[in-house]
């Protein structure tokens, strides 16, 4: 028999094994029973495997897999390129303005990556913005693998840059002046300590980078289809949206993604658990870092660069195309007016009941990833009962589910005629797709923030008289609480503009913010539909600072 | 003493307790009982299942096999799945890492354990500002844990763990982060404590000296067993094995073999003493160190090597080895300063010479 | 302070929930634009008191839809861009036999026993009039060097009436049409509004085959882009609108069909810059009378969709 803990993590178990039963098993394995039973939809279980043969057989599969990790493998030479260098000064060097330029770096996570291609290919294409103000295009360089390379690493490279800038601060201000009393030179102690030191955690972003890409759907949808460059998720979505309709090819495919993404999530935890060198507290000062002398103007342009291409060029160009008139006037003053954003306020084809609803469910589901995120962390990281390896696993899926999928997923669970209740054609049906495709977030910062807990401040609540449920809730929660609350505002904001799944499964007679912004362009009113996705970016990034800076003031946040 | 006295008067034992980790036993089967108002120490080197059997006290692990009781209560039983968790059993602890929450104030920490059995807030912070007086922090009642020194933080570690007068106080390796001066004054801090409050406590440490000095009961623990279990006196005066004896640095432990009439040191060829025909041809000793009286090398004497030399409150203690047996380490005292490689000789006066019952190759 | 952020989710899902399904009486999906869903369906509660329920998405979208919920449909009525759509649907037996009173004004092409028109777009060339090129008035006209890489083409893959248009154009000369385009440097750019949009820019010039009312709605509201209806003729696409036979409210859903039929409904369907199913309704834009239509075997076509799309993605390279 194995040894027992303490009793008392049986309710957070229990809540944990039954939000990921019905947020995260229930439709991965209806996906996985599409791909082997193609006559499910109609309740028939005949046939099985049979497109197994015909969608594996299909030459354009191979393409696309390798085209989904060439693009992969590319933006993350990109997020890489461009990170790394600035992650390092960052951590090392008195860059003037340090502050500011960390926020500029986070505003790409809040432009949903469709409405910032849309933004490059207004800035980009013949007559774009670009040719308006300085008189040539680029054009060819954007519709190509290079051009959605460069838009998709703006997007993703702050991960990197600030899991570089993170791990090397801290390792750079307790190991590698170890190395220099020793005797190495600054520039040999960065080679042989902080940069060997720094490698899990610059791979392991990396990864992370690399399942964000090969999961994309708008920028390569918009872009490389005119390249003539399709990945899986492009091709799902063919599959979904051609007539006729191929739902067990597109779940064969989509296994072929998760499968994909299993295996880089896999790596990333394999580096992490063999060698991880996050350390917890380093938190060096300004005072411990070199200045940066005549390299300051050179690496003060680079930022700027950095952060006018990523954070600049699309809101701008996002805000251009709001307030145009008309396209064709361009960007002529005379063609600029606020009417697109008064359409949004009066309400024009539903958008402050998109706004509500995006803001509803993000709330909503950021509450409910909280609570099943702390709660699978919790029983993952701080018990040892036996369902765990079970739960860790289910949390481990999502991260290797596409939005598509898990639309997909969810259709074929929540619609079988027998029933008696079901939240398809309910708003709950969009709240389980956001939580199932979010809750990788509010897991892993909870894990990390567990980790740090040593176990004996559990053990001390209850040796002094806390009941299991006490102990969590007044030592534990309030513990986890910092990193919780910034994972459900992250939450928050990528729900709000969640897309692909929006699309797939919302109810009838609902919009979304994304949803709305995307039947604006099919429509062809993408001025509406840019001041929509600018008042979103603004709302999404302001609340959450709003909120941090209102709860670090009540004291609930550590700086 | 009759049965029923007895019972009553036990504050916490446990029988034939087991735990294991899969297929691996951390404790082998443990039978301890402590009296109200007594303090038992749980001595042993690392791993050796002490922290585990504080802890299956604790109600922080389940025991596998056999039980616990506190205070005559059956809190664990393996056979009857009777557990009572932690909260339930009336306790205070003492963590090796404190284990202060950092996100409470020291007051806070302190009254915790009040306002978790209902008292009233007033009569909280009455008993709070108390507990911290007596480890004289009462200033530091608004502060942060992380403000505050290793030593400071400890001692609003104990006062938590008084505050409540609870029926049994745990000390998991408490002093084992401070430094040693620090630890020293603990020490004497903590046993005045106990006496004077009259706690019953369990003390786990690996220190013989914290666990001689405060414990009117001391179980040294080997390998998930309990070795010996006696009072310090006892302890020091008859350790039950050449582990226990060795474990609390009593001297030096020597193999001997029957050669002829003499008893001479095995694997070399030098003679210690001449045989009694009592015992076993093998026999295994402790020769103490208030047995060995260091000199200059003569013929009545055995030679030795010094090997290094460490100094002690009253004097030096230094580790030497047999000229001729030098497997054979002693522990000799000396009023004098020796260095390493020099020689040494050792009169012994073989009456407080200790032999074990059992011969060597006798642990398994 | 769990108790409390159970409350909230609580409260939060329902005030969504509310918000979101309010007791509708009939579902309509429709391929159609929004806003004329919106008006047509506001219009018919007035009259009638029965509430609509409607998802709008792109054909390919709501059939996905309707594939995926085929265990457990919900629709009761479709509004698809494409007649493809009813012809399929009847073979299916999925549709109700109904002809509504007011469908007397549609002409016979525009309506079968199982399926009736909403309104139809035509296609034709949507041109950028500050392009700097000279205004096309035939498909041959885009293969000039005046258009060298300015003209986007709807991906026919995509959209069921630039399949047709692409089918009856491809027919007539071996795809020769298309081969001067790429030549010519044209290329397929994604469904009907992604390719217009770079030609309200100014990216492009012309889009080859772009659905009409999209574009003359850019036109009404100042957008510098014009229609050019093809002197050779062009293909156009009805409607259609069906009932399902799954559908448990197959008389309100038949009031719809009456509803969309009526003056109220054609006249919203004009509003939209589509032409209105009913010849007696009037309308601010070119009707089907004002155009040459090319002639094409249907059935044929469709039979042939699969090769007539592996020769297009041929001669455009790509996928």
């Amino acid at each position: 028999m194995a040894a027992k803990s303490v009793g008392g993590q049986a309710p957070a178990a229990w809540l944990a094994i039954a939000g990921l039963l019905l947020v995260v098993a229930v439709p991965f394995a209806a996906v996985v029973m599409q791909g082997i039973f193609p006559e499910l939809g109609q309740g028939s279980f005949a046939n099985p495997f049979s497109s197994f043969v015909t969608t594996l057989n299909d030459g354009a599969l191979i393409g696309m897999a390798g085209n989904t990790i060439l693009l992969g493998c590319c933006v993350v030479l990109a997020s890489a390129v461009v990170a790394v260098p600035l992650g390092v000064f960052r951590a090392l060097y008195r860059v003037p303005g340090a502050a500011l330029f960390d926020v500029l770096l986070l505003v790409p996570f809040m432009i949903p990556p469709y409405i910032a291609t849309l933004g490059w290919i207004m800035t980009l294409q013949p007559r774009g913005y670009l040719q308006q103000l300085l008189g040539f295009n680029l054009a060819s360089f954007l519709f190509s693998l290079a051009g959605m390379t460069m838009v998709m690493a703006f997007n993703t490279f702050p991960v990197v840059y600030f899991a570089v800038s993170r791990t090397v601060e801290a390792v750079g201000a307790r190991y590698a002046d170890v190395g220099r009393v020793f005797g190495a030179t600054p520039a040999r102690a960065f080679w042989r300590i902080t940069l060997p030191l720094s490698a899990p955690g610059l791979a392991a972003s990396l990864m992370l980078v690399f399942a964000a890409a090969i999961e994309e759907y708008g920028t390569p949808a918009a872009l490389g289809r005119r390249a003539g460059f399709q990945v899986l998720v492009t091709g799902i979505d063919l599959r979904i949206s051609d007539w006729p309709i191929d739902l067990p090819g597109a779940s064969i495919m989509s296994l072929l993604l998760v499968g994909l993404s299993l295996l880089t999530f896999l790596g990333q935890r394999w580096i992490l658990s063999r060698r991880s060198y996050q350390t917890v507290n380093g938190k060096p000062t300004a005072k411990d870092k070199r200045p940066l002398g005549v390299m300051k103007w050179p690496v003060l342009a680079a930022f700027i660069i950095v952060s006018f291409l990523a954070t600049g060029v699309p809101l701008l160009s996002i805000l251009a195309t709001a307030m145009s008139r008309t396209i064709s006037g361009g960007l002529a003053l005379d063609n600029m007016s606020f009417d697109n954003f008064l359409s949004v306020f009066q309400n024009s084809a539903g958008a402050l009941g998109a706004l509500a609803n995006s803001f509803s469910l993000g709330i909503g589901t950021a509450l409910i990833t909280g609570l099943i995120g702390v709660t699978a962390a919790y029983t993952v990281v701080k018990t040892k009962i036996r369902g765990r390896l079970a739960i860790d696993s289910l949390t481990i899926i999502p991260n290797a589910l596409p939005g598509i999928v898990v639309a997909v997923g969810l259709i074929l669970a929540w619609n079988m005629p027998w029933l008696p209740a079901t939240p398809y054609n309910t708003p709950f049906i969009l709240l389980l797709a956001y939580c199932c495709i979010l809750l990788p977030q509010t897991m892993r910062y909870s894990t990390a923030a567990f980790q740090q807990i040593g176990d004996n401040l559990e053990a001390a609540a209850r040796v002094f008289g806390a009941s299991g449920i006490t102990a969590f809730r007044r030592i534990l929660l309030p513990l986890v609480f910092p990193s919780l609350a910034s994972a459900m505002l992250l939450v928050f904001a990528l729900a709000s503009r969640e897309l692909v799944a929006s699309v797939v499964i919302a109810p009838v007679g609902m919009q979304t913010i994304a949803t709305f912004i995307w039947r604006q362009f099919e429509q062809g009113s993408i001025g509406l539909g840019m001041a929509m996705a600018f008042i979103a970016i603004l709302i999404t990034t302001l609340l959450p600072l709003l909120l941090l800076a209102l709860l670090r003031r009540s004291g609930l946040v550590a700086e | 003493m009759t049965i029923d006295s007895l019972k009553s008067n036990v504050a916490v034992s446990a029988a034939g307790l087991e735990l294991h980790y899969g297929a691996t036993p951390v404790l082998k089967g443990i039978d301890v009982a402590l009296g109200q108002g007594k303090t038992l120490a749980l001595l042993g080197p690392s791993g050796c299942g002490k922290t585990t059997l504080l802890r299956l006290v604790a109600g922080l692990l389940a025991p596998s096999k056999g039980s616990v009781s506190i205070a005559g209560q059956v809190v664990a039983d393996a056979a009857s799945g009777t557990f009572a968790p932690p909260e339930k059993r009336n306790l205070g602890m003492v963590f090796q890492d404190y284990a202060l929450w950092p996100h409470m104030t020291v007051g806070g920490n302190v009254s915790f354990p009040l306002e978790m059995r209902g008292i009233s807030r007033a009569e909280r912070e009455k008993r709070t500002m108390h507990a911290l007086e007596r480890v004289g922090l009462s200033a530091y009642a608004s502060r942060r844990p992380s403000d505050l020194s290793g030593g400071q933080q400890q001692r609003v570690a104990i006062a938590r763990a008084i505050v409540a007068e609870p029926q049994l106080i745990l000390f998991d390796e408490p002093l084992s982060n401070l430094d040693r001066e620090l630890r020293e004054n603990m020490v004497g801090e903590l046993a005045e404590l106990i006496a004077s409050l009259g706690l019953t406590a369990i003390y786990v440490t690996h220190d013989h000296s914290e666990a001689l000095t405060l414990a009117d009961q001391v179980a040294v623990m080997r390998g998930g067993l309990i070795e010996q279990l006696a009072t310090p006196d006892e302890l020091v005066a008859q350790p039950s094995t050449p582990e226990v004896a060795d474990f609390l640095r009593l001297g030096g432990i020597a193999d001997l073999e029957r050669r002829d009439a003499c008893w001479v040191f095995r694997g070399g060829d030098v003679a210690l003493m001449r045989a009694d025909e009592a015992r076993a041809d093998n026999s295994r000793i402790l020769i103490p160190v208030a047995a060995i009286t260091p000199g200059d090398i003569q013929p009545d004497r055995l030679a030795a090597t010094v090997l290094r030399s460490q100094f002690r409150g009253d004097g030096h203690l230094a580790t030497v080895s047999l000229i001729g047996a030098d497997q054979v380490e002693l522990q000799v005292l000396s009023r004098h300063k020796l260095k390493p490689g020099d020689g040494v000789g050792l009169s012994i006066d073989f009456d407080q010479i200790r032999w074990f019952e059992k011969p060597f190759h006798s642990h398994p | 302070m769990f108790k409390s952020l159970k409350s909230i989710t609580l409260g939060a899902v329902a005030a969504v929930l509310m918000a979101g399904v309010a007791h509708a009486d009939i579902t309509v999906y429709t391929a159609g634009p929004q806003s004329l869903i919106d008006k047509m369906s506001e219009g018919f509660t007035k009259e009638t008191g029965i509430k609509v329920n409607v998802f709008q998405a792109t054909t390919g979208k709501v059939m996905a839809r309707i594939e995926a919920e085929a265990s457990n449909p919900v629709v009761d009525v479709l509004i698809s861009a494409s007649w493809d759509t009813a012809s399929d649907f009847e073979k299916r037996g999925w549709l109700v036999k109904y002809s509504s009173p007011n469908a007397a004004k549609v002409p016979d092409f525009l309506k079968s026993d199982y399926a009736v028109a909403q309104g139809i777009s035509a296609l034709g060339i949507a041109w950028n009039t500050k392009s700097g090129t000279p205004k096309p008035s035939d498909w041959a006209d885009l293969t000039k060097p005046e258009y060298k890489d300015m003209v986007n083409i709807p991906d026919p893959a995509q959209s069921g009436s630039s399949f047709e248009l692409t089918a009856a154009l491809a027919g007539q000369d071996d795809f020769k049409l298309f081969k001067d385009l790429q030549a010519n440097g044209a290329i397929i750019a994604g469904a009907n509004a992604e390719a217009l949009n770079p030609v309200l820019q100014g990216a492009k010039a012309a889009v080859f085959g772009a659905v009409d009312y999209i574009t003359l709605a850019a036109a009404k509201k100042g957008e510098s882009v014009e229609v050019v209806f093809p002197a050779s003729g062009t293909v156009i696409a009805p409607r259609p609108a069906m009932i399902l036979n799954w559908s448990k409210n197959q008389d309100e859903a038949k009031k719809f069909i009456d509803y969309m039929l009526s003056d109220a409904g054609q006249k919203m369907v004009a509003a939209q810059m589509l032409m209105p199913a009913r010849s007696d309704v009037a309308a601010d834009r070119p009707l089907i009378s004002d155009l040459k239509l090319l002639k094409f075997d249907n059935a044929a076509v469709y039979g042939k969709r699969k090769e007539t799309l592996g020769e297009i993605t041929k001669i455009f390279g790509g996928k």
